[in-house]
This record gives C-alpha cells, sequence and structure tokens, in this order.
C-alpha cells in the first residue's frame, strides 16, 4: 500500500518553479530517494510533504488522507518526522535534550522522553555524546542529532534531507548501514541526495530524479540509471564511473 | 536543577519569611518589598521572555489589570477574594487578545503588540474618567490595616516563592521544553509537532496571572492608583529590565536583578534624586554590551567552559 503519494504537485516562487507537477509515491517500509542536482527542488518536496509549505496546486496524501495544507506540527503528530539539510539543532540544550524534544511528542513524561531517546541515540551510535552540548557537535554528529530527533517522534515516514552530505564514502556507507534497518521497524524513508550514487544503490527500494523541479525518472535504482534521460541530464560520467 | 539548589532556595525563602524579626523599619521593608515584588514580575516575564524568548515590552497591561481589577471590582461589591480571582482573569484576557493573534505570526508582531496594547489601556484608562477615574486615580482597597509594610511584604516574599516554584516545575516538564524549542529554533519545534502558537500563549497566560497578583499587591499598598503609575511603559520595562539583567532564561536569573536594580535604584535615588532613573538606561547599556545573557547567564557560561575544560 502506498504510504505517501505526491500528485501532480506544483510549487512556484515568484516565477521560478521549484515543483513542476511532480508525481510519485513511496509505499509502506520502503526506502525512496530524490536524486537531483543542486536546486533541482528537492528540499521543497520535504517542505511541502512536511507542511512547511503548501503546494500551489496537486495533492499530496498520507495514509490515503490528503495532507496538502496541514501545519507541520500536524504533519508530525501524523508520523512524519524530518530533517534538516541546513541542520537545526537547539544549541544550549544536550544531544539527549535535543532528542527528548522528539520523544516528547509521543509521552509528556520526562523520564520516558530521556529513556527512548537513550535508545535511539545507542541505535545511532552516539550514546558516548548525550551529555555533550549540541552547540560544539561536528557536523556528521549533527546531521546525526537530526535523525535522532525526527526518529524519536517514532515516525512512519521520515524524510532526510541531505543527510549524507558533509560525509565522506566512508561514514555515508555507514550511516546506510544503519538506515537500512528502518523499514524492520515499519518506518518508511525518503532521502534526498545529490550525488552519493553508490549509496543510494546501496539502500534505494526507488528513486526519483529531479532536473529543474521535473522529474525525470522514477523506478529502481538499476532502472533509474539505465533512463537514458537520467544519464543524459544528470548522471552523465558518474553513471560510467559506478561500471553499471 | 539539583536537590541541593532546591534546598537553598527554600531555605533562601524561610529566612527571608523571618527577616521581619530583625529588620523592623518601614523604609527598609518596603525597599525589600520592592525587591521581591520586582523577583516575582521578573519570574512571571521569564516564561514568556526568557524561556519561550518572546519578547514583551507591554507587561504594564497585565499589572495594571491586577491593580485596577482589584480598585474597581472591589468597588462594585464584589468580595476580595473574587476580585482576586476575577483580576487574573482579566489579565489572562488581555494576554489572549495579545498573544492569540500575534503569536501566530513570525517576526516582531509580538513585541510590537505587548507595547501597542499596554499603551491603549493606559490612554483608555486616563480618558475613561466615569470607570478608572482618569488621571485622578481610583482608590484601591487596602489589604492589611495592621502591620501594613511587613504584611505586604511577606506577601511579596510569597508571591516570588510560588512564581519560583511554578518555574521549577514548568522548567522541568515538556511544556517547559518546548518553551526552550520555540526559543532556539521554532522551525524545529514545528518539526517535531509542537504547537508554537498555543504554547505561547499558555506561557504567556500563566505570567499575566502571576503579573496581575503582583499589580493587585502594588496597588493596595499605595492605597491609590492613576494610569501614569501602574500602566505606564516604565512598569514594563522595569519588569523586562530585571529579568534580562539576571539572565533571561535562567531561574535565579529575575531574583538576582531584582536584587541589583532596585538596590543600585534605591542607593541612587538618595544620592541623585530624579536622575535616578538613568540608571536602568545604563545597566541595559552594560547588560547588552557586557552581559548580553545577563548576570546569572554570564556565570552559567564561566562555569560551564570550566567544566569543559575538566573534561
Ligand atoms: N523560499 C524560497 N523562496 C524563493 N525561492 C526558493 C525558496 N526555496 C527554494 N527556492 C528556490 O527553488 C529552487 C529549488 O530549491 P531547493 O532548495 O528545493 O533545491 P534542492 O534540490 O534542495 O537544492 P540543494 O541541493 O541546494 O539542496 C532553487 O532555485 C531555490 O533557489
Ligand atoms: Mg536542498
Amino acid at each position: 500500500m502506498n504510504l505517501l503519494e505526491v500528485e501532480h504537485v506544483t510549487k512556484r516562487f515568484g516565477g521560478l518553479v521549484a515543483a513542476n507537477d511532480v508525481t510519485f509515491s513511496i509505499r509502506e517500509s520502503e526506502i525512496g530517494f530524490i536524486v537531483g542536482p543542486n536546486g533541482a527542488g528537492k528540499t521543497t518536496l520535504f517542505n511541502l510533504i512536511s507542511g512547511v509549505l503548501h503546494p500551489d496546486s496537486g495533492t499530496i496524501r498520507y495514509q490515503g488522507r490528503d495532507i496538502s495544507r496541514i501545519a507541520p506540527n500536524e504533519a508530525a503528530r501524523l508520523g512524519i518526522g524530518r530533517t534538516f539539510q541546513v541542520v537545526k539543532p537547539l544549541p544550549n540544550l544536550t544531544v539527549l535534550e535535543n532528542v527528548m524534544l522528539g520523544a516528547f511528542l509521543r509521552t509528556s513524561s520526562r523520564a520516558k522522553a530521556a529513556e527512548e531517546s537513550r535508545g535511539v541515540l545507542r541505535y545511532l551510535q552516539m550514546e558516548r555524546i548525550a551529555d555533550s552540548h549540541a552547540s560544539g557537535l561536528p557536523l556528521p554528529m549533527l546531521k546525526r542529532l537530526e535523525i535522532a530527533r525526527a526518529l524519536a517522534t517514532k515516525p512512519q515516514l521520515i524524510l532526510l534531507d541531505e543527510v549524507m552530505s558533509g560525509l565522506s564514502t566512508a561514514e555515508a556507507l555507514a550511516l546506510a548501514e544503519t538506515l537500512k534497518k528502518l523499514p524492520e521497524w515499519g518506518i518508511s524513508a525518503v532521502g534526498g541526495v545529490e550525488h552519493v550514487m553508490q549509496v543510494v544503490m546501496s539502500i534505494a527500494d526507488r528513486v526519483v530524479v529531479l532536473d529543474h523541479g521535473t522529474v525525470i525518472a522514477e523506478g529502481t535504482a538499476k532502472e533509474v540509471v539505465h533512463e537514458p534521460r537520467v544519464i543524459e541530464a544528470y548522471l552523465g560520467s558518474k553513471y560510467k564511473e559506478l561500471g553499471l | 536543577m539539583r536537590r541541593w539548589q532546591l534546598a537553598l532556595a527554600a531555605a533562601g525563602f524561610m529566612l527571608s519569611l523571618l527577616l521581619p524579626l530583625v529588620v523592623r523599619s518601614d523604609y527598609h521593608l518596603q525597599v525589600l518589598f520592592r525587591i521581591y515584588l520586582f523577583a516575582a514580575l521578573g519570574l512571571a516575564w521569564n516564561l514568556v521572555g526568557g524561556y519561550a524568548g518572546q519578547l514583551s515590552l507591554g507587561h504594564a497591561a497585565y499589572f495594571g489589570a491586577g491593580a485596577y481589577g482589584l480598585a474597581l471590582f472591589t468597588r462594585a461589591g464584589v468580595p476580595l477574594w473574587a476580585a482576586l480571582v476575577m483580576l487574573m482573569g482579566l489579565a489572562m484576557l488581555f494576554a489572549l487578545l495579545i498573544g492569540g493573534v500575534s503569536f501566530r505570526l513570525r517576526g516582531p508582531y509580538f513585541a510590537l503588540a505587548t507595547i501597542a496594547f499596554a499603551e491603549v489601556l493606559h490612554a483608555a484608562a486616563k480618558n475613561l474618567p466615569s470607570v478608572t477615574g482618569g488621571d485622578v486615580g481610583v482608590p484601591v482597597p487596602a489589604l492589611f490595616h495592621t502591620n501594613v509594610n511587613r504584611s505586604f511584604y511577606l506577601c511579596a516574599v510569597l508571591l516570588t516563592a510560588a512564581a519560583t516554584a511554578a518555574t521549577v516545575v514548568i522548567s522541568r516538564s515538556r511544556f517547559g521544553y518546548y518553551l526552550m524549542a520555540i526559543r532556539e529554533d521554532q522551525d524545529t519545534a514545528l518539526s517535531v509537532g509542537v504547537n508554537a502558537a498555543r504554547t505561547k500563549l499558555y506561557a504567556l497566560l500563566v505570567s499575566a496571572a502571576f503579573t496581575a497578583l503582583a499589580g493587585a499587591l502594588y496597588g493596595s499598598l499605595f492605597l491609590f492608583i492613576v494610569p501614569d503609575q501602574v500602566l505606564s511603559i516604565d512598569i514594563s520595562n522595569e519588569i523586562a529590565i530585571v529579568a534580562m539583567l539576571g539572565g533571561a532564561g535562567t531561574l535565579a536569573g529575575p531574583m538576582v536583578g531584582a536584587v541589583v536594580l532596585e538596590s543600585a535604584s534605591e542607593i541612587f535615588k538618595t544620592i541623585f534624586q530624579e536622575a535616578h532613573l538613568l540608571i536602568y538606561g545604563l545597566l541595559l547599556i552594560i547588560v547588552v554590551l557586557f552581559l548580553p545573557e545577563g548576570i546569572m547567564g554570564g556565570i552559567e557560561a564561566i562555569l560551564r567552559r570550566r567544566k569543559r575544560q575538566e573534561s
């Protein structure tokens, strides 16, 4: 069954069409990736799905329900968690407290929120820095903190906007190994990436290729990289490097 | 907050309640009353301005609602206890009007709305003599008839203790975390399901209720109030400065700020007469330039740095 359905969604910023008649869907317990170069409209799509922006036309359905016009806090309540590409930690709180903020969505108990958050931090291999202040953390840890906070809300769908950018290939692969487990817990994920194709190949069930706000290919990672339009418009030499 | 800190605070309030056994001069009791009154006001302001990070420059609206509420409700024949409940309700109604709309908007709308609303009330109180007595003022019933200064002082201590307890409970609850999250990054707060507009409004309602009680206490001590005294922008500023000087968003900040500001202004009043108002401006400049996080915020930062160096 489809968990998320984006149907003919268009979003304009003045004259710029950031999302142009975008249609794709994500099934339950599936990992999807939106791939596209700088300015392709990935973040805009995440903002539309998470209620930060509202489409000019088209519909976004989540669990069969129209969520095109809901507020971001309502989206979170319905089970849509998200990270921010430009990380947004709460700098004066500790890592654990940052994650607890997410856990508070499903419990009002501080003890329970702390316990659940420690579990999430363990899953992401961050328990060592649980009591550090978020302000001084290096970027790879801040990216993980974004994921931890979103996971603590117990989402059914998590939007991962460029969580791998700024990581070395080894770090990205390690994170991908971790994210691979999400579907086991009934969590679907949609990631956004510019070019970490190797990592995308390793974990994506479905890939949507975006260019200038328009979907130019959709399918499994293998199908997508064989699309002539994708090779020509975007992947080009990178595709050859991978030797697929 | 550690257990020893709680014990320290409790001991501090106990000692404050016993202080009148030693301090007997009316003048000193009045100064101490003012310190505790502004500590309570700073604590109330701190929930919104400190923990939630929403700058209010119009707390005179709730303060005036308390003072005028006590005067007008009792004049209408309402019994004292009911008047106290009603004046809190009036202040909360004002909070609802100010925060209900402006908290939904991004940008400086809340701060502007607080100033505008307080100024409108100020002008209304001046220009509606049939209700408020206009510039002539209105009598406020005496809450105490014997041991007046001691009783008012004790009331102010109790109000500060209650505001401190409320702050402790809130800052350790989910609600308190949500307020801090809104201050640190509202987008992040929204992304984890926080209804930011409603959360800020709840904080403002609690803040308004405490501020109104302080206003009623203040009005009753003077027995007579005029708009320029309880609804002026000076009151709004003094409340905000107490909290910011001591450290917005810290528990001890408002108390520290009240002690420093009120004793400084008392000392300067005897030396410079009217020029003591300058002290507010000077202190504010010093805080903004050298202690942007206030006295307690500055101390916390130093402690944190030391702890980091140790580890
Ligand atoms: N709030 C906004 N107002 C105006 N233009 C915007 C806004 N948000 C995004 N854009 C524009 O929309 C286009 C798509 O941006 P978006 O951030 O969605 O791309 P992206 O695929 O996430 O890119 P990146 O790889 O840089 O993250 C860009 O041209 C961007 O400048
Ligand atoms: Mg982006």
